[in-house]
């Protein structure tokens, strides 16, 4: 269904674009300084787009407004067109939107497997009531469970260390392991940030195929905080170019390298160098 | 050899309230990370409120002052008490729990802990003061012609099904999904809730069962020994149960039984007995603290784990079958699937 | 009316130990990111350790209470060198910091009891007549508390913006990484910031022993939450917040006395407490990161 939707948008008309998430005119500001600046876009049901900017753009807040972390002075945000401004963290992760942090951060004292299964969502066993009473419901979801997470293990690599301590993981098996719990969470909405952070150049092809196949297979819609523009151009149909808390430019990569704004305030001297084109 | 088996009797019913105490904790501490300062208050409350609901009016014409004074049966008084602890569990969590640092529970349960130390010792209509209650009725004592001894059978036998079914209870909720998302809020509470799940809701059911728990240890303490007064509850004696926890093992419910075993039976009774030096009375009360806070840090130091660590939890696997070989690209650790198929 | 500036005086009084010992205690939490439950037992040890030096060794009194100072810091250092520094580098998680310090403060007063007894101390001085000043009636020793807080804040603040050691605990306070980054020796910020917290918990465990004439080994204790609800009042980690925290703590749990007994001063510190818990958090002056 993207594939459509994003030829209509390339050529100029947006009537028919249903958009995943639509940010406008985010603003917040700490201690008089104003870290969000009227930050505003959108971004399009099932398509990988990228949100770039030079350190303390403002990306980090972005994301934490979005994801409900910190809540805007102003501002509002729309998921699937519904206004999720200012709701609890776990209310905007229910309601389809998973985020994931900067640091990988997995559950340490956990193994690979649990890491998965208690990040899916609606377990009737995670009731007190039905902890006390019906212990077959969430024995039942387990089961499922299990194996639906040892499938999405087996495709990202981890099947044999599913019995490992989250925390005896390799820098780039904790990448991994993130996308692989966000899976389980089935969302409409994966807002990864950094995903590709301290991530050897191999591995981050791996991870950038992961996405796309994901993209593809469950029409998840991502969106890509990344400082790595090489894998940016290579998977996402679109980038959104953020500088001191405003959005700056929306565009293509190959379009963006050719707006003099967005060269001066970040791509900047060395951007040939890091792209390779 | 009947003060032997007296003896024999006491010390398991210590044992079997330890555990619970210790189980309480492991639910908050050991499965959802909820820093609980102030475990012994909770169990003061169990026993108050079990005793002046089970106790008969305050004979005031005595000087002995307390609130209700119902004489109710024992059972339900009990339920009163565990519910009155739990109610206060809620109280804090309600303060507290709500996405603030553990630091925070912390203070606020240490503070509540101070407090009600001081309202329950200084406001003698409440739980007659710092003279504490006492001539607690026995649950089933009237029940027959019970021996001292028989009673003291009868009573290890109750504690140790009461400790029995809540153990039961707390492996259930261990191994249960719930179990399992309280863990997973003590490793990374902001990753929880990013995934949609409510951790205030979470924390709060892992504060409230815990306090509950604690408070059953508190009501059978009163009810065993008849008698309780502030002095017997003392922040140092939140961190004996701390101690039994983290020397046998947190988020393991069998590590808390050794610590139990360990902290409860074993040191406290062994230093029961040290000979007490007239000019220096608290001495030994004093000597027994530091070993006990030192045995916590050291045991921090050392082995964080316990003696008993978390055990790791394997799931029922139906084998992946083909699939596992079918699957296109694979990598070099996929690869070593053809020996977990066989 | 007299009552009310009977109480208000009383009030800054209070004020005036809480500023000390919350600002004392709001600076180390801000440098090392967590809460000391062991400052109680610090606070004792200065009011004991000046004891000794007045009563066994006949100091004069200044002198003994100098001394006591001195040592409640060194005890300070002494502990972070060999727990907190260690148990910090080692194991980043604040549970086991939290449980640490709490095992301490439970070690510290079993010793301090050992060497002191359960019995009530007084210092050897002699209460002076009350003066009146205005509305006010203050004795000689409450002026003194009250010089002794005033002077001691004026110092904070000017260690604080002008010399190194102070801007660099602010930065690290701020922000621990760019700190490290930026070439701040965090180890001896570490260090000296142990030093002045211990100073000013013995400091005010000095005054604090001068206000309620008595005192034994457990009065810090009793008083700790008192000095948390001071500090998260002020917003927790914000030095100046916590003198504002102890200043409106003080002067309401002591003025509260025309309405409710004097004997539940603590519950009315625990009353903003849990009030601002649930209402604001952060408190009067917020920290970035730390709530």
């Amino acid at each position: 269904m993207t594939v459509t939707d994003t030829e209509l948008v390339r050529q100029g008309s947006d009537r028919t674009t249903e958009y995943a998430l639509q940010v406008s005119d985010l603003r917040k500001s700490f201690g008089g300084v104003a870290a969000v600046n009227g930050a505003t876009f959108g971004i399009e049901k099932g398509t990988i787009t990228g949100l770039i900017g030079p350190n303390g753009a403002g990306k980090s807040t972005v994301v934490n407004l979005i994801s409900g972390s910190i809540t805007p002075d102003s501002g509002s945000v729309k998921l699937n067109g519904e206004d999720i401004t200012g709701l609890e963290p776990h209310e905007i992760g229910r309601k389809g939107l998973i985020r994931t942090f900067q640091i990988s951060r997995e559950y340490p004292e956990m193994t690979v497997l649990e890491n998965l299964i208690v990040s899916a969502k609606d377990n009737p066993g995670e009731k007190l009531f039905n902890v006390m009473f019906r212990p077959k419901l969430g024995k039942r979801r387990d089961a499922e469970l299990v194996q639906k997470a040892l499938e999405t293990l087996l495709t990202f690599g981890l099947y044999p260390l599913r019995n490992e301590y989250a925390a005896n993981l390799s820098g780039g098996q904790k990448r991994l392991l993130e996308l692989s719990r966000a899976v389980m969470a089935e969302p409409t909405v994966l807002l990864l940030d950094e995903p590709m952070a301290g991530v050897n150049p191999a591995l981050i092809e791996k991870l950038g195929e992961h996405i796309v196949e994901l993209n593809q297979k469950f029409g998840t819609t991502f969106v890509l905080v990344e400082h790595n523009l090489e894998i940016v151009e290579k998977i996402c149909s679109e980038v959104v170019v953020v500088a001191l808390g405003a959005t700056l430019a929306v565009g293509t990569m190959a379009e963006l390298r050719k707006n003099k704004a967005v060269v001066d305030a970040y791509l900047g001297g060395d951007v040939h160098e890091r792209v390779g084109s | 050899m009947t003060v032997i088996l007296g003896y024999a009797a006491t010390i398991l019913i210590f044992f079997f309230t330890y555990n619970i105490f210790t189980l309480g904790l492991n639910i908050q501490f050991g499965y959802a990370g909820i820093l609980n300062f102030t475990v012994i208050t909770f169990m003061a409350v169990g026993g108050y409120v079990s005793a002046v609901l089970v106790m008969p009016h305050a004979d005031t014409a005595n000087g002995i002052y307390y609130i209700l004074g119902l004489g109710l049966p024992w059972p339900i008084a009990a339920l009163g008490g565990v519910l009155a602890s739990g109610l206060l569990g809620l109280l804090i969590g309600q303060i507290a729990l709500r996405r603030l640092r553990s630091d925070y529970l912390a203070i606020v349960t240490l503070a509540t802990g101070t407090l009600l130390y001081g309202l329950a010792g200084n406001v003698t209509s409440m739980f007659d003061g710092w003279q504490g209650l006492f001539n607690v009725p026995q649950p089933f004592a009237g029940f027959r012609n019970w021996t001292p001894l028989g009673y003291s059978i009868f009573f290890v036998i109750m504690a140790g099904i009461i400790f029995g079914l809540l153990w039961l209870f707390a492996n259930r909720l261990y191994k249960s999904p719930l179990g399992r998302v309280m863990r997973a809020v003590r490793d990374d509470q902001d990753v929880v809730e990013a995934f949609g799940k409510n951790t205030f809701r979470i924390r709060m059911t892992a504060m409230v069962i815990g306090c509950m728990y604690i408070g059953v240890g508190g009501v059978l303490t009163i009810a065993y020994i008849t008698a309780l007064s502030p002095a017997g509850w003392t922040t140092g004696e939140t961190f004996v149960v701390w101690a039994a926890l983290l020397v046998g093992g947190r988020a393991n419910n069998l590590g808390a039984v050794v610590g139990s075993f360990l902290v409860a039976v074993v040191f406290n009774e062994s230093t029961r007995y040290l000979p007490q030096m007239p000019s220096h009375p608290n001495l030994i009360p004093d000597i027994r603290y530091i070993l006990i806070g030192l045995a916590v840090i050291l045991t921090i130091w050392f082995r964080p784990q316990g003696v008993i660590p978390e055990r790791k939890n394997t799931f029922y696997e139906v084998p992946l079958g083909k699939d596992v070989n079918a699957k296109p690209g694979q990598t070099s650790l996929e690869a070593d699937l053809a020996k977990v198929g066989e | 009316m007299s009552l009310f500036f009977l109480t208000l005086g009383f009030g800054l009084v209070t004020a005036s130990v809480l500023s000390l010992l919350s600002v004392g205690l709001s600076l180390q939490f801000g440098v090392t990111n967590f809460v000391n439950f062991a400052y109680g037992s610090y606070l004792s040890a200065g009011m004991l350790f000046t004891w000794t030096f007045a009563t066994k060794l006949h100091f004069p009194f200044v002198i003994a209470a100098l001394a006591g100072v001195i040592f409640t810091s060194l005890l300070a250092v002494i502990v972070n060198e060999i727990v907190f520094e260690p148990f910090s580098k080692r194991r980043k998680s604040i549970f086991y910091m939290l449980i640490v310090t709490f095992g301490l403060s439970l070690v510290l007063d079993s010793v301090l009891q050992i060497f002191y007894g359960v019995g009530f101390e007084k210092f050897p001085i002699t209460q002076s007549e009350a003066l009146h000043i205005g509305p006010f009636d203050f004795t000689v020793v409450q002026l003194w508390i009250i010089a002794v807080a005033i002077l001691s804040m004026i110092v904070i603040h000017l260690l604080l913006t002008r010399t190194s050691l102070g801007k660099q605990m602010r930065a690290m306070s701020d922000n621990p990484e760019l700190a490290k980054i930026s070439g701040v020796d965090t180890r001896t910020v570490t260090r000296s910031t142990w030093a002045l917290s211990g100073a000013l918990a013995g400091l005010g465990g000095v005054v604090l022993a001068l206000n309620t004439v008595v005192f034994q080994t457990t009065t810090g204790d009793d008083l700790l939450f008192v000095i948390f609800a001071a500090v998260i009042l002020g917003g927790i980690g914000q030095t100046y917040g916590a003198m504002l925290g102890a200043l409106v703590i003080g002067i309401v749990t002591e003025v509260s006395a025309v309405w409710v007994s004097s004997a539940y001063k603590q519950d009315v510190a625990f009353l903003i407490l849990v009030v601002m818990l649930l209402v604001r958090p952060q408190g009067i002056i917020p920290a970035q990161g730390k709530a």
